[in-house]
This record gives structure tokens, C-alpha cells and sequence, in this order.
């Protein structure tokens, strides 16, 4: 009942019963070939960026010029063998149309309508370029792209353009020379945009968001860096005197006495609606003045409700609204007790 | 050995996880591109309605609008754990916003762009267009050494320019078509000079290709009897003869039969 543990290696043969008996503290060297596994991790971890790399999709890139005329950029993989190359353009207003092979050569084309026939023998890479007009239409103000793509590709919108509408999710975006540049998905695509002269690159932008195809060994050095300049910034801030705290800290106070209390305000505009009096309320509780957007989240109101309720309280002389890095200050008149 | 193997595991380990944390990390940055769009498209939306509307945005439109805006701002909020959400909103958002902007438009009629009307023409993007053209024959030409000069098309692109920004469009389209039909003259005058390497090169391929096809001629598993066989060693011989006296053209010709007839021949081994 109480069997042997014996070490197969001392075991000229197996019991009788057939039963085999290891000892398990060694295990590991008798059953896994450590060399072998190690091998085999190794191959594994390597092979894994590879397969992503061959499997990268060929380049298409748009860029749209501010009348609407689009130019189109392709790398596309052709048989070598097959003298000629049929490419279905992407409308029939084409201009500027030329292809180049692998080694950079002129290649000879023929567009009819909205393909193009290419003689490609020989190359097994060919670059097309062209400009298309077909792409993008505008309705008033707006322009609007669309496309149905073969595959991912990057859109490069005009200068001071502002998307207003998107039927699909991109899949990056980096602002470019104070242009936007959109990477996105194969399929469908609509884009409505506009010309402004206001809010076209949304605040706290970074200049690029690199991402798609990631050299995550950059990163990890990135990010180390990140951690060292962090820590040197943390060091000195430690190290610096904490006067200009206090200093902030007397005007906040200063200010906060100069501003006229909530009370105050009912007392001297007892028409105000209760729901201004609780902007109000809020406001004056802020040390006098708050973003609009501030006050749109806390009530959570849609941007043109709150508007109204700030152009109202406006007109009412208890506020008044100043513009902050494009955006709007609210704050508590001063003056009111004066004017009353 | 057993240090090797566990060094070698948290190594691995260590990989994975700052694998996986870079893919949280882009889903981050994804959805503050999501977000930032949505926003800045709020923004546009909201200054249309202003100007358009002032304070009285008629019903349609305003919810509408508080759909999108809600969106937003529930997309602003599921940041940074619900991503689903987080893209569902940016959609309902994108949608509602492109739905006010084409009801804004509906009064004006759609129009197709097109570079024939003057009128509308955005000359500075047209010869940005036609410089970025140029500057990609510009490339081949030098590449290839064709020895074409630039100087005079050069000084015309800085002409151009000066006109359109003194506003005098006449000249200035003047000199756009001259550009153009200058840009054409030296396409084809790349096309002539690099038209012999471009044969050269041709004839390299074209011969070597013919090696590895004669290679695959020769396997014995092929049925001797097929006529496609007799055709393609027949082909090979003509296309011999055409390399050799530079006829690249025909070279080209017979090659895509070669090609369909070997492709016969390799499907009837398997």
C-alpha cells in the first residue's frame, strides 16, 4: 500500500505492475529539454514581429487640395510575368497620371475612362499617381468626400478644414503642417468637412499621435525616457522654494473678497429664473467666474441650452463673458451694487 | 541551465506584458482621436448654427443636434474604459452632425467639382497640383540621367506664383497652361530617353525569366505528346530571337502566351 518511489534512471526495469515512479525534484531535467524550450521561445518570440511585417497591406494615400481635386498615391503588387496591368481608377476626371516601376522607370499607360492599362512586365511593384476630381462634391458650405476603398489608406485633409461628420471610426489621426491626416479602414468612407477659421485643431493637441504600425522597442526607450525626465522635473520641483504658492493663494483670496456673493445677486435680480440662480449659485461658488464648458458639464446641458442661459444672465448685467483660449468665461459682474 | 531558463521566461514575460500594454495604450490614443474629432465637429456644428440661427434653431435640427452633443459627452465620459461605447457615440455623434449639415445645405444645390468652370477655379491648388507632378518627373528624369533641363519650367512655376499672388488671373492662367503643355513635352521627352534602359531592362527580365521557363520545359514528369509543350519550346526559341534583335515590344507579346501556356503545363504535372 505504500509504494516505492524510485528514480528511473536506477531502474534496470519496471515493476510488475507496470507502474513508472520519477522522483519530482527532477522533473524538470528529465522530461523538458531546457535548451530545446529555451530554443523554441526564442524562435517563437522572434518570428511573432515578422509575420506582422509581411502581412502589411500596400500603401494608398490621398490627399485632397483646398478646390476639392484629390491626389491619389498607390504602391500596389503586380505579377511581373503579366505584361500588361489593368488599375480601376477611382473616377474618369483624371489629370497628371504617371507610373513608375520598381527601379523607378517611366511606365508606359493608356487611361481609358476610369481604368488605366499599364505595361508592368518586369516590375513587381508599380507606384501610381494621379489627381481625380470625382471624389469629393460640395453642398453649400460643405464638402464632402467619398470613397470605397480597396484598402486602409491615409486622407490628408486641407488646411483649415473641419470634419463635421464621419460615417466610419478612423483608425489614426496626426495633424500634419496644421493639416489633418486620417488613416482609415478599407470599404465606405464619407467625410463632411467645412472651411473655418476657428477651432480647427482641437485644444491640448500633441503635434502627431504615431501609432498604426508600432516599433514598440522605440517605445519602451520612449517611455523610459519619459520616466527619467520625470523624475529630474519631480527632483527639481522638490527643490524649489513654495513662495509663489502663497503668493497666487493672496490673489485667489483678493479676488474671491472682490466678487459679490450669490444672496447678493437674488437680492438685487429677484426675476431670475431658478435655474440661472443655480448657474449662478455655482458660479459664484467658483470664486466668481467659470468655463462655459465647466458649467455645461456640472448641469449637464447641451451646449446651445446653456448658451441661451449665459446669454440670458448676460443680458440680465450678471455676468459677463470674456474669451479664453477660444473659449468662454463666465463671470460675475462687479460692478452690480454700484449700478443698482 | 535552470538561471538560463528562468531568465529566458521573464524575459518573455516581460515582453508580453509591455506588449500588451502598448495595445492598451493605442486603444487610449484611439479613442482620444475619436473624441477629438467628435469635439472639434461639435464645435464647427455649434458655430454654423450661430451664425445661420442666432437663438432660434428650428426643432429638427436643435435635437439634432443635442443628440450629437450628448454623444459627445458620453463619449467623453465612457473614456478610457468603454470603448465600445466609447465608438458607438462617436458614430451617433458624427451622424447626427452630418445630418445637420446636409439639412443646413439642403437649399443649395450639389455641385460637382470640376476644373472647367474659371470662375470657381482655385488657381493656387491647381498649380500645386501641377508642381507636384512636375516634381515627380523631375525625380525619374535625374535618376535616369536624361539630361533634360528644368530652369526654364522653374522660372515659369515662380511666375505663376507671383501672379496668382498679385491677383492677375489672366496671366496667371496663361501660365498655367504653359506649365501644362511644357509638363507634357517633358514626360515624353523622359519617356523617349529612358525608353532604351527601359528595353535593356526588359530584355535582362525577359531572359531570364526564359531560363527558368526552359528549366521547367525540361521536367520529365511532363507528357512529351502535349501540344502546349511543343508551342512553349517554340515560343522560347522566337522570343530568343526577338531579345536578340531588341524587338521588345514583340518580346512582350509572346511572353504573355509563353506565361499562359507554362501555367497549362505546371497545372497538368500536379
Amino acid at each position: 500500500m505504500n509504494p516505492e518511489i524510485v528514480p528511473i534512471h536506477r531502474k534496470e526495469s519496471l515493476r510488475e505492475d507496470g507502474m513508472l515512479f520519477v522522483r519530482t525534484e527532477c522533473i524538470l531535467d528529465t522530461m523538458v529539454k531546457i535548451p530545446l524550450l529555451v530554443a523554441s521561445m526564442i524562435i517563437v518570440a522572434a518570428v511573432m514581429p515578422i509575420q506582422s511585417s509581411f502581412s502589411s497591406p500596400r500603401a494608398l494615400d490621398l490627399i485632397i487640395y483646398p478646390d476639392g481635386s484629390t491626389h491619389v498615391s498607390a504602391d500596389i503588387d503586380v505579377d511581373p510575368l503579366v505584361t500588361d496591368y489593368e488599375l480601376k481608377l477611382f473616377g474618369n476626371t483624371i489629370d497628371n497620371f504617371v507610373v513608375v516601376g520598381e527601379s523607378g522607370f517611366l511606365l508606359t499607360t493608356d487611361v481609358i475612362g476610369d481604368s488605366a492599362l499599364i505595361e508592368t512586365f518586369g516590375s513587381s511593384v508599380i507606384t501610381v499617381e494621379y489627381d481625380i476630381h470625382d471624389l469629393v462634391s460640395k453642398q453649400g458650405r460643405v464638402w464632402t468626400f467619398s470613397l470605397d476603398a480597396p484598402s486602409d489608406f491615409t486622407l490628408l485633409l486641407p488646411k483649415n478644414s473641419a470634419i463635421v461628420g464621419m460615417t466610419n471610426l478612423p483608425i489614426n489621426m496626426e495633424i500634419i503642417n496644421d493639416q489633418n491626416q486620417l488613416t482609415l479602414s478599407a470599404g465606405d468612407t464619407e467625410i463632411d468637412y467645412l472651411f473655418s477659421t476657428t477651432a480647427l485643431i482641437p485644444d491640448s493637441i500633441d503635434s502627431t499621435i504615431p501609432i498604426p504600425n508600432f516599433d514598440y522597442i522605440s517605445y519602451v526607450i520612449g517611455g523610459i525616457a519619459v520616466v527619467i525626465v520625470i523624475g529630474v522635473i519631480v527632483i527639481r520641483a522638490k527643490q524649489k522654494i513654495v513662495k509663489p504658492i502663497q503668493v497666487q493663494d493672496t490673489t485667489q483670496t483678493k479676488q474671491k473678497t472682490e466678487t459679490i456673493d450669490a444672496e447678493t445677486i437674488f437680492k438685487l435680480k429677484p426675476d431670475l429664473r431658478e435655474d440661472d440662480k443655480e448657474i449662478v449659485k455655482f458660479i459664484s461658488n467658483n470664486g466668481g467666474q467659470a468655463l462655459e464648458s465647466d458649467l455645461r458639464k456640472k448641469f449637464l446641458q447641451p451646449r446651445t441650452t446653456m448658451w441661451r442661459a449665459v446669454k440670458r444672465l448676460e443680458r440680465n448685467g450678471v455676468i459677463e463673458i470674456e474669451k479664453k483660449d477660444l473659449q468662454n468665461l463666465v463671470k460675475l459682474r462687479k460692478n452690480m451694487e454700484e449700478e443698482e | 541551465m535552470k538561471a538560463l531558463a528562468l531568465f529566458t521566461i521573464f524575459v518573455l514575460i516581460s515582453g508580453t506584458v509591455t506588449v500588451s500594454s502598448i495595445s492598451d495604450v493605442y486603444a487610449q490614443n484611439d479613442l482620444n482621436i475619436l473624441l477629438r474629432i467628435a469635439t472639434q465637429a461639435d464645435k464647427q456644428i455649434i458655430n454654423q448654427l450661430e451664425k445661420t440661427f442666432d437663438d432660434s434653431i428650428p426643432f429638427d435640427i436643435q435635437s439634432l443636434y443635442d443628440k450629437g452633443h450628448t454623444s459627445v459627452l458620453t463619449l467623453e465620459n465612457s473614456l478610457p474604459d468603454n470603448i465600445e461605447q466609447a465608438r458607438e457615440n462617436f458614430l451617433i455623434a458624427m451622424k447626427s452632425f452630418k445630418q445637420i449639415t446636409k439639412m443646413m445645405s439642403e437649399s443649395t444645390t450639389e455641385q460637382k467639382l470640376t476644373t472647367s468652370n474659371v470662375s470657381d477655379r482655385d488657381l493656387q491648388s491647381e498649380l500645386n497640383r501641377l508642381n507636384k507632378y512636375f516634381q515627380k518627373l523631375k525625380t525619374i528624369s535625374e535618376k535616369h540621367n536624361t539630361g533634360i533641363k528644368f530652369s526654364e519650367i522653374e522660372e515659369l512655376f515662380t511666375q505663376a506664383h507671383q501672379q496668382i499672388n498679385s491677383n492677375e488671373i489672366e496671366s496667371a492662367i496663361n501660365s498655367i497652361h504653359q506649365l501644362e503643355s511644357l509638363i507634357h513635352t517633358i514626360k515624353k521627352n523622359i519617356s523617349e530617353s529612358s525608353s532604351h534602359s527601359s528595353s535593356d531592362r526588359i530584355k535582362e527580365f525577359a531572359s531570364k525569366q526564359l531560363n527558368k521557363i526552359q528549366k521547367i520545359l525540361e521536367d520529365p514528369l511532363i507528357d512529351s505528346n502535349m501540344p502546349e509543350l511543343e508551342r512553349a519550346n517554340s515560343l522560347v526559341r522566337e522570343i530568343e530571337t526577338l531579345i536578340s534583335e531588341d524587338n521588345v515590344s514583340d518580346v512582350k507579346k509572346k511572353f504573355g502566351e509563353l506565361n499562359k501556356l507554362v501555367k497549362i503545363i505546371k497545372n497538368s504535372i500536379r
